[in-house]
């Protein structure tokens, strides 16, 4: 299989690129997930706190990935809207360990889905909620809950538990992601 | 969360960097039921993380650094009676006493008689009494603790505690913090205290030594520092006698006094003003000069105040809760916005809590505790407040209408106006006639109820009550004189 999906993309020349913007608060953990995503010898050992964004590749079997990993503190946080445009695919990460700020999490996701770039674009959404490793974090459904997730009507929308340290579920949503940019492709 | 089982005041609560990890902890200083269960607790997020007890009623609870080692964890300093404690990591690291007070010689000569058993327990409590009531340096604990006993409890009090030594204690009522030499967020702070007995003590923030110590006429309350140390500041205090004393560097007097007209119930420094919530249900702002600059009304009684200051967006304002379990919040004069609480709020701390700038921590009177977080996008825009021509005037004036009846009787009235009015006055004359000659009968018989001469100003009236064959009958007498009681009367 793997041998015919590398085929299949000597054939096609090269991998489609996309566009992929990585949101959240501060402290969820964006920076860790999209090194987790990479090669590990590309990989970063310690990750400090993103300042304004930075620009990462990584590829998956069929696709190439180009992500805009955004800084998530509270002063950077206009900075989001500028790259709305060229946004194929969200990514959006929450720590759900954090209970306090999910209403801030809940807030940042509502002006981001109202924005006028985003409304009316049929962009996947994908949400990892992170940080599955530490005790008293939330489940993934919880976090639907608290998030309002089921509102979201016009989008394709999946939540997936992850550890990014340990780099559990991240697999499972990218995969995803990369299913519905091929759907939305063909 | 409502039932946190909070019960705790402004003074009470600080957020605090505990442990140096950029996640900031919330602490406030549980007064229980008021009696025991006194606690110090710590909120980490939604969740409670560590609660330690307390021995006294915890009257302020501060957090400041002490040194500029690394890392730079925030030491807690929790003022109760008269010590403070202070805590590091969540554990007991010190605990500072205050200096004694002098004490009364003729005091301590009198004690000092009795240990030798030169006097008996009555003429030591007469000695005291006499102390008490010249004197100008008050007594201690002991000795009046000792005028309030029964004279056969006080044999025993007197061998028991003859052998101690006098001391005067005084109580902490107030703490806040001074930046030492720098205005950084990180910097080293002193700790500034006020005390029952109306002194301001300046304590170094390594050594725990009095640097300071200034006099105040009153007892201070609420308390407020600007500056630095080393280079200048400025205290202000609001004291139980309701004035405000402004203190400043090298000078052991208040150099500057406002008079309120009632009770301070808090102070918040905007800026350079100075906005003190009064228990007339106002809100006074003063200059640092004591120059008032405006007042608003609040439509009810002032719970708590505290400052709201946003770095970020460059936003200050003041909060004010209310007993109508509202928060108002105030830039300037401008009311520009209204927090509704599901109970009456005691405490408000707004800061940098978790990993957020903007939030508003509430606790109310029933324990709860709520947390509030201000929007990224949120703006605060000054309403027109001032309301439009008052709601009466749109109320009609309730005017009777008149109908044809009345204007036919006023075209009779213009035809024979004469006629009426000589008829009226002769039916006039002949009232008057009757009214005297009945007055005159009733004077004669004796039958009015009441009596206007002035050698006996009396009322009387008899009330009726009950049904049936029996009643029963209430007379009641009354003297009306201003001075003068009626003695030897017999009702018949």
């Amino acid at each position: 299989m793997g041998l015919f999906d590398k085929l299949a993309g000597w054939l096609g020349l090269k991998k489609k690129e996309v566009h992929v913007l990585c949101l959240g608060l501060d402290n969820s953990g964006k920076t860790t997930i999209i090194n987790r995503l990479k090669p590990s010898n590309a990989q970063v050992q310690d990750i400090v706190p993103t300042i304004g964004f930075s620009i990462e590749n990584f590829k998956t079997s069929g696709l190439s990935f180009t992500v805009f990993d955004m800084s998530g503190q509270g002063r950077y946080r206009n900075l989001w809207e500028h790259y709305f445009k060229e946004g194929q695919a969200i990514i959006f990460v929450i720590d759900s360990s954090d209970k306090l700020r999910m209403v801030v999490a809940k807030e940042e996701l509502d002006t981001l889905l109202n924005h006028p770039d985003i409304k009316h674009k049929r962009i996947p959404i994908l949400f990892f909620a992170n940080k599955m490793d530490i005790r008293d974090a939330l489940s993934s459904v919880k976090v639907s809950q608290l998030l309002c997730l089921e509102n979201i009507k016009d989008k394709a929308w999946y939540i997936c538990a992850s550890d990014a340290v340990k780099g559990e579920g991240l697999q499972e949503g990218v995969d995803w992601l990369q299913d519905q940019i091929k759907a939305m492709k063909t | 969360d409502p039932v946190a089982n909070l019960y705790t005041f402004t003074s009470c609560v600080a957020l605090s960097d505990l442990h140096g990890d950029g996640d900031n902890k919330l602490v406030l200083g549980d007064l229980g039921t008021g009696l025991y269960n006194m606690k110090l607790k710590v909120y980490r997020g939604t969740g409670l993380v560590c609660e330690n007890a307390l021995i006294d009623l915890p009257t302020g609870v501060v957090a400041f650094l002490m040194d500029t080692s690394e890392p730079r964890t925030p030491a807690l300093a929790v003022a109760s009676g008269p010590y403070i404690y202070i805590y590091k990591n969540m554990r007991p690291y010190f605990k500072f006493t205050l200096p004694v007070l002098p004490v009364n010689a003729l005091e301590e000569e009198v004690w000092h008689q009795a240990k030798e058993d030169k006097i008996d327990p009555l003429t030591l409590k007469e000695m005291l009494e006499s102390l008490r009531d010249k004197s100008e340096v008050a007594l201690s604990v002991k000795s009046l603790r000792y005028l309030l006993l029964d004279p056969n409890e006080m044999e025993g009090y007197v061998s028991l505690y003859k052998m101690q030594p006098i001391k005067r204690q005084t109580i902490i009522t107030c703490m806040a913090t001074l930046k030492k030499n720098m205005a950084d967020e990180d910097a080293v702070c002193c700790l500034v205290i006020g005390t029952e007995s109306g002194d301001m003590y300046i304590l170094d923030p390594e050594a725990f030594t009095v640097q300071a110590k200034m006099a105040l006429p009153s007892v201070p309350v609420y308390l407020d520092v600007t500056g630095q140390y080393d280079v200048e500041f400025r205290i202000t205090v609001a004291c139980r006698n309701g004035n405000i004393y402004i203190l400043r560097r090298e000078s052991r007097r208040p150099r500057y006094c406002v008079e309120l007209g009632s009770q301070p119930v808090g102070l918040v420094r905007v800026n350079k003003n100075m906005v003190v919530g009064c228990a007339q249900d106002t809100l006074h702002c003063y200059t640092q000069k004591g120059k008032k600059l405006w007042t608003v009304f609040l439509p009810a009684a002032i719970t708590t105040m505290a400052g709201m200051d946003h770095a970020a967006k460059g936003f200050q304002a003041v909060m004010v809760a209310m007993a109508n379990s509202q928060v108002h919040v105030y830039r300037d004069k401008h009311l520009v916005n209204i927090i509704l609480a599901q109970d009456v709020v005691t405490s408000l701390c707004f800061g940098r809590y978790g990993r957020e700038d903007g939030t508003l921590i509430m606790t109310t009177k029933g324990g709860g505790l709520l947390i509030k977080i201000l929007k990224r996008t949120a703006v605060f825009e000054e309403k027109d407040m001032s309301p439009g021509p008052p709601l009466a005037q749109s109320i009609r004036l309730n005017i009777p209408k008149k109908t044809k009846l009345y204007v036919d009787q006023t075209l009779r009235e213009r035809e024979s106006a004469v006629a009426m009015h000589r008829t009226f006055q002769t039916d006039l004359y002949r009232l008057r006639l009757m009214a005297t000659r009945a007055y005159a009968r009733v004077l004669e018989a004796n039958l009015a109820p009441f009596s206007s001469s002035l050698s006996e100003p009396l009322k009387m009236n008899a009330v009726v009550q009950g049904i049936g064959p029996c009643f029963k009958l209430t007379l009641n007498l009354q003297n009306t004189s201003a001075n003068q009681p009626s003695i030897n009367l017999l009702i018949s």
